[in-house]
Order: structure tokens, then C-alpha cells, then sequence
């Protein structure tokens, strides 16, 4: 059930192309610096300012932050992170403006440059900050606002850019692309796994990661499994990897992307693979982005599959070896979509033992490769120092493997576990479920 | 005009305009910045409910998270008691909110607020120590957080000082009963424009990320 080594290891070798594949920056300076400066002016609303207006600098939210409890350094402190956008807002929107503008200085391009390495090599805006902090300020969609600031200064890391430009040139992602998915989908009809794809019109509308396809194959073969037995009335979109946006300068774009293939099919669902990051995207931010409410509704395939097991309309077998596991509840379905019940009701019914970590559910600890982290090498240090205390939670269970349902995680996992030679295994929940339909 | 009845009469007027006024701008300041509308589907209702939920539960201890944090947590609880205690149960300044709002209410025996004033203002110290040798804290600090926990020291230590008739330099305790009057002007005065605004910016926080949180599910 694990990815194969190759399959690792060709998403290691794209990820390593990456870096290359996008040039220096045409702008000038203060191009570069007005346009993240209009980004952040553009997103800033009441709810920010009013999150802004509220911090007491307490440093909380670094006892939250996995970069920070793996390095203990100061740097990684969560709020800091947003430093460039409070100041934005305090010199240009807050209601004490015409104060702050004389004691503090405006952002600079190297300003922006230095936080270049804070917002995405030492975030993974997992949320748990969010958590932590005693005002309720929500600091990870700030470092959101920061991220397509930075992106709109021509400052995002060579490998997130070089994903995303080849997503816009070539509709591919880590060098997987239609026709990469058209082969699998083609090897799984083969070995008797019915896959539709690009039906006209259905209920069910699916969509599938590139780290699917280069990676993790066996999930969306356990993802047609299921939808078969199901019987559900569903269709794979063959042009899926270039619509799961690979980046937040895109997302907006790639949101109503999906939104229109799913009134075009007249789908009520739409279900998304085991990729974390396109969840909240889809389910929560996609509606403000398109600016009315989604005439379908929108589940992760884990969450599906749960839902489904929970209301008795898939049934399953309890797994033969049975034995322990620990769940890790991926930052963007748990933290940031609710989505705790449903795997772990479908583990209860494989007939295993949940053997929950210290921090679980709402308080899970990241992996520490989320939100793009897991892609660029030269965080591949600090991206570790947070994995070790993932690590030393799992050990702590006592769980024979871990499942989870989010393959950016999985991957994260695989990796960080090879360089540690750590041999706890890493699954997908979803293929568990497929292993052991009932009849 | 004396020291006293400069800080009893223009002092205090005008640091009680700038205090309302300049709560009532940042507050329309903030609240009425454009919002955008949430048309997600929530996973859950009830998103009122989560909103007040927060506001109780953000940062009752045992926090969800609360390992890490018991010390802030329960200094912030103390010190937030203790400081109001000492203010608002202590009966020489029953007389001044009497004439102020016409009317009073019991209080704490002297002892009793004396002793929480002196809590609060221990805790204070601690979190100025703290502040000033954490790397976390370093960084974040600003002026106003250095200048908040000065302005909300003076009173108390002046509030002591004017109650224990510790009168240095041979001050009159008029004298000394004026500056303490003035430390609270100063206060009243900076109170709009700083950090000390959570006192009326925390529960709106709160509410709208346990509102947001709930919609989610979480």
C-alpha cells in the first residue's frame, strides 16, 4: 500500500527540476513592491483588522508552531510572521493611521525578501497557531494574505513557482500531467477497475492529485473502487491535475475552474482526492471567491467514505490482521475543515485499534511539509527538526502504522522517515477501506 | 489651582475625552472596515453560539493547548483580578465613582485590595521581566508594550504610595494624591491608541474566530 520507491523518487527528481525552470523577476523593484503591497491592501477586511488590533504580543502562538517548538527559534514565532502586513495595515487602513505613519516605516523589498524564508519554508499555514492564541486571532490566513504578497513580488520559491508555471504552460504538476492520468486510468480499467472519465454529466464529479498519479497510484484505485460499489453515478475529470491549483496566486483562477466543470456536469458532489490543500480551498474559501453560495457539495474522499460507512451505505469488513494504528489528521481537512469524525469512523469499523497521539484532532500536529513546504529543498533542515516531533508522537502511541488521508502528508511522512531511517508505515485510510469492502 | 484640582478638574476632563472619543474612533475604525461575506456552507449552525463559546472558553484554563502556557495563563488571570479588585473594590475610590456615576457599592476590607494591588503590580514586574529577556517576547515588543505595563504601574505605585502617606522629597499628600490622579489621566490618555484596547477589541476577536471555527467544524 505504500507509494514504491520509484514513484518517491520521481517526485523527488521533479521536485529537484523545479528550481530551474523560472527566471529572475522582469519587474522593477517598485513594481514588485507596489504589486504586494495592492495584494495585501486588496485582502485586508474588518475581520484582519480587527485580529491585528488585538494582538498583545504575548508570544503564545509560538508554543503552537512546530517550526518553533523544533528549533526554538524566535524567527518562527507565528504573529512575526505577518510583521510586513501589520504594518501595511497600520500605515494605511487602520483607523490611527495618520499616528502610526510617522513611527513606522514603510515595507521594503528586502523587507519582503527576508520574510521570503518565514511565511512559506517555516509555515505550512497548518492552523494550529490559530488554536493557541488567547484573542482568537486567526494568524494563518494572514500568512496567507503575506503568501500572495510575496507571490505578486516575484518572491515565491523557485520550486512553488516553477510548479506553478508549469501547471499554467503545460497543465501538469511534477511532471504528471492528462496524459499521465489517462495511462492509469487506462492500467486500472485493464486490471478491472472501472474508471469514467469525462462523462458529460454526473452526480459525483472527481478530481484526482498529480502526486496521485506519480505517487501514490493505489489511492485512486481505491477511490474507484469504492464509487463503483458505491454504484454512485460518478465521472474522473481527465484534465484534473491542471485544475487542483498548485499555488495561492492561483487559487482564485483554479477555484472557479472547478466550479464551472461542476455546473457544466450538473454534479451534486464533488469529491476530492487525498490532497489536503485543495479541501479548504474548495469546501470554505471557494464561495467568497466566486462570490455566491456552491449549488453542490464538496467532501474529501476520506470524509466521503466515512459518511458513507456512518450512514450504512458502505459496509466493510473488519481487516484480518487487525492490529493498532495511529491517525494523523491532515492540517487542511482537520483544522481547517472540520473533518475528524469521519476517518475515524471508518478505522472503528476496519476493526482497528485507534491509538490516538498526543496532539489529535483539532490539536494535531503538522508533518511539517503542508502548504507547499514538502517542495522546497532548502527547507528540507527545518522541514526535519518539525518532523522529529511528529515522530516522537507516533513512537509514543505505541501504533504499528499510521494512516492518514492526505498524500502531501504521506509523502511529508515517507520522506522524512527515510532520512530518520524510520520504518513506521504510512497509509492511506482510503485504500484500507477499498482492501476490505464487504460484499 | 493646585496639583489636586488640576488633575481632579482639567487634567481629568480632558484625558476622559481623549479616552472616548479615541475608543469610539478605532472601535468604528475597525468595525465598520469592509467585511466580505462568508457564503461557505456551514458544517455546523449555530455559528452565534460558537462565537460566544469563544469568548468564554478562549482562554479558560486547562486551554486545549495549555502545557506550554500555564504560566501566562494564570498570571493573566491573576493579574487581570487582582488589577480590577484593587480599582474597583477599594473604598477611598468608592467616593470618586459615586460622584462620577451617583452611585457606589460594597467593597473589599483595605487590607484585602491593598493586598491584590500589590499582586498585580508583582505580576506585572514579572511579565516586564519577562518581556524584556524572552526572544519571543524581544521581538514582538513594541513602545506600546513597554509603555502600556509603564502607565498602568504608576497608578498603582502612586495609588500605594499616596494610601501608605509615603510622601518623598517632602511632598504634601495633596501633592501625592494629584500625581496619582494624573498617572490614571496618562493612562486614560494612551488607553485608545494601544494594546490596553483589548479590553474592549478581545471579546469581538474572539467571537468571530469561534464563529468562523464553528462554520468549520471545528
Amino acid at each position: 500500500m505504500s507509494a514504491t520507491t520509484a514513484g518517491l523518487g520521481g517526485v523527488r527528481s521533479a521536485l529537484a527540476a523545479l528550481g530551474g525552470r523560472v527566471g529572475l523577476s522582469t519587474n522593477t523593484d517598485q513594481e514588485r513592491l507596489d504589486k504586494a503591497r495592492a495584494v495585501m491592501l486588496g485582502e485586508i477586511d474588518g475581520s484582519h483588522a480587527a485580529y491585528m488590533e488585538t494582538c498583545l504580543h504575548c508570544g503564545m502562538c509560538a508554543e503552537a508552531c512546530h517550526f518553533y517548538l523544533g528549533t526554538n527559534d524566535a524567527k518562527y514565532t507565528p504573529i512575526w510572521k505577518v510583521e510586513p502586513l501589520k504594518k501595511v495595515y497600520q500605515r494605511e487602513l487602520g483607523p490611527m493611521r495618520w499616528l502610526h505613519r510617522m513611527v513606522i516605516p514603510d515595507i521594503t523589498l528586502k523587507e519582503l525578501e527576508a520574510w521570503q524564508p518565514l511565511v512559506y519554508d517555516a509555515c505550512t499555514e497548518c492552523g494550529r497557531c490559530d488554536l493557541m492564541c488567547p484573542m482568537g486571532i486567526q494568524i494563518s490566513p494572514m500568512i496567507g494574505i503575506m503568501r500572495r504578497a510575496l507571490a505578486a513580488a516575484d518572491l515565491l520559491p523557485a520550486e512553488l513557482a516553477g510548479a506553478a508555471d508549469e501547471q499554467k504552460k503545460q497543465g501538469s504538476v511534477l511532471g504528471a500531467g492528462r496524459a499521465e492520468l489517462l495511462a492509469l486510468a487506462h492500467d486500472l480499467e485493464s486490471a478491472g477497475i472501472h474508471v469514467p472519465l469525462d462523462l458529460p454529466a454526473a452526480d459525483v464529479l472527481l478530481l484526482t492529485s498529480a502526486l496521485d498519479v506519480k505517487a501514490f497510484p493505489g489511492s485512486l484505485k481505491a477511490t474507484a473502487k469504492i464509487l463503483n460499489k458505491l454504484k454512485v453515478n460518478w465521472t474522473l475529470l481527465s484534465n484534473s491535475i491542471a485544475l487542483l491549483g498548485t499555488g495561492e496566486s492561483l487559487k482564485e483562477l483554479h477555484v472557479r475552474r472547478i466550479f464551472d466543470e461542476a455546473v457544466r456536469h450538473g454534479a451534486k458532489t464533488v469529491l476530492l482526492p487525498e490532497c489536503g490543500h485543495a479541501y479548504p480551498a474548495l469546501r470554505f474559501d471557494s464561495a467568497h471567491l466566486i462570490g455566491e453560495a456552491l449549488p453542490f457539495s464538496v467532501y474529501s474522499i476520506a470524509e466521503f467514505v466515512g459518511r458513507e460507512i456512518i450512514g450504512g451505505r458502505l459496509r466493510v469488513n473488519r481487516e484480518a490482521a487487525g492490529g493498532t494504528v495511529t491517525y494523523h489528521d491532515p492540517c487542511k481537512l482537520g483544522r481547517h475543515g472540520g473533518v475528524f469524525d469521519e476517518p475515524r469512523a471508518a478505522i472503528r469499523a476496519l476493526g482497528l485499534e485507534l491509538r490516538e497521539m498526543e496532539s489529535h484532532g483539532r490539536t494535531n500536529l503538522c508533518c511539517g511539509g503542508g502548504g507547499g513546504q514538502f517542495m522546497i529543498e532548502r527547507a528540507a533542515p527545518l522541514r526535519h527538526r518539525a518532523f522529529e516531533l511528529k515522530m516522537r508522537e507516533v513512537d509514543d502511541t505505541g501504533a504499528t502504522k499510521v494512516l492518514t488521508a492526505c498524500n502531501s502528508c504521506r509523502y511529508n511522512y515517507q520522506a522524512g522517515g527515510a532520512e530518520s531511517n524510520w520504518l513506521t508505515p504510512v497509509e492511506s485510510l482510503v485504500e484500507h477501506v477499498a482492501a476490505n469492502l464487504a460484499d | 489651582m493646585n496639583i489636586l484640582e488640576f488633575a481632579r478638574g482639567p487634567a481629568f476632563e480632558v484625558a476622559l475625552i481623549v479616552f472616548v472619543f479615541g475608543v469610539c474612533w478605532r472601535l468604528a475604525g475597525i468595525f465598520l472596515m469592509h467585511r466580505r461575506l462568508d457564503r461557505s456552507k456551514p458544517r455546523q449552525g449555530a455559528l452565534i453560539a460558537g462565537g460566544m463559546r469563544a469568548i468564554v472558553m478562549r482562554s479558560l484554563p486547562p486551554h486545549e493547548l495549555e502545557k506550554k502556557i500555564v504560566f501566562q495563563h494564570i498570571s493573566g488571570y491573576a493579574w487581570h483580578l487582582a488589577f480590577f479588585a484593587s480599582v474597583l473594590l477599594f473604598a477611598p475610590h468608592i467616593p470618586f465613582f459615586k460622584q462620577f456615576l451617583g452611585f457606589g457599592w460594597p467593597t473589599l476590607p483595605n487590607t484585602v485590595a491593598l493586598l491584590s494591588g500589590a499582586v498585580a503590580l508583582a505580576i506585572l514586574a514579572a511579565l516586564l521581566w519577562r518581556r524584556a529577556t524572552r526572544p519571543v517576547l524581544r521581538q514582538l515588543s513594541t513602545l506600546d508594550d513597554y509603555l502600556s505595563i509603564v502607565l498602568v504601574i504608576l497608578p498603582l505605585v502612586t495609588g500605594f504610595m499616596t494610601y501608605a502617606r509615603v510622601l518623598p522629597f517632602g511632598l504634601r499628600y495633596e501633592t501625592m494624591l494629584g500625581l496619582h490622579v494624573l498617572s490614571i489621566c496618562a493612562l486614560l490618555v494612551w488607553f485608545p491608541f494601544g494594546k490596553l484596547m483589548h479590553l474592549f477589541l478581545a471579546f469581538p476577536a474572539r467571537f468571530q474566530a469561534g464563529a468562523l471555527l464553528k462554520r468549520k467544524g471545528v
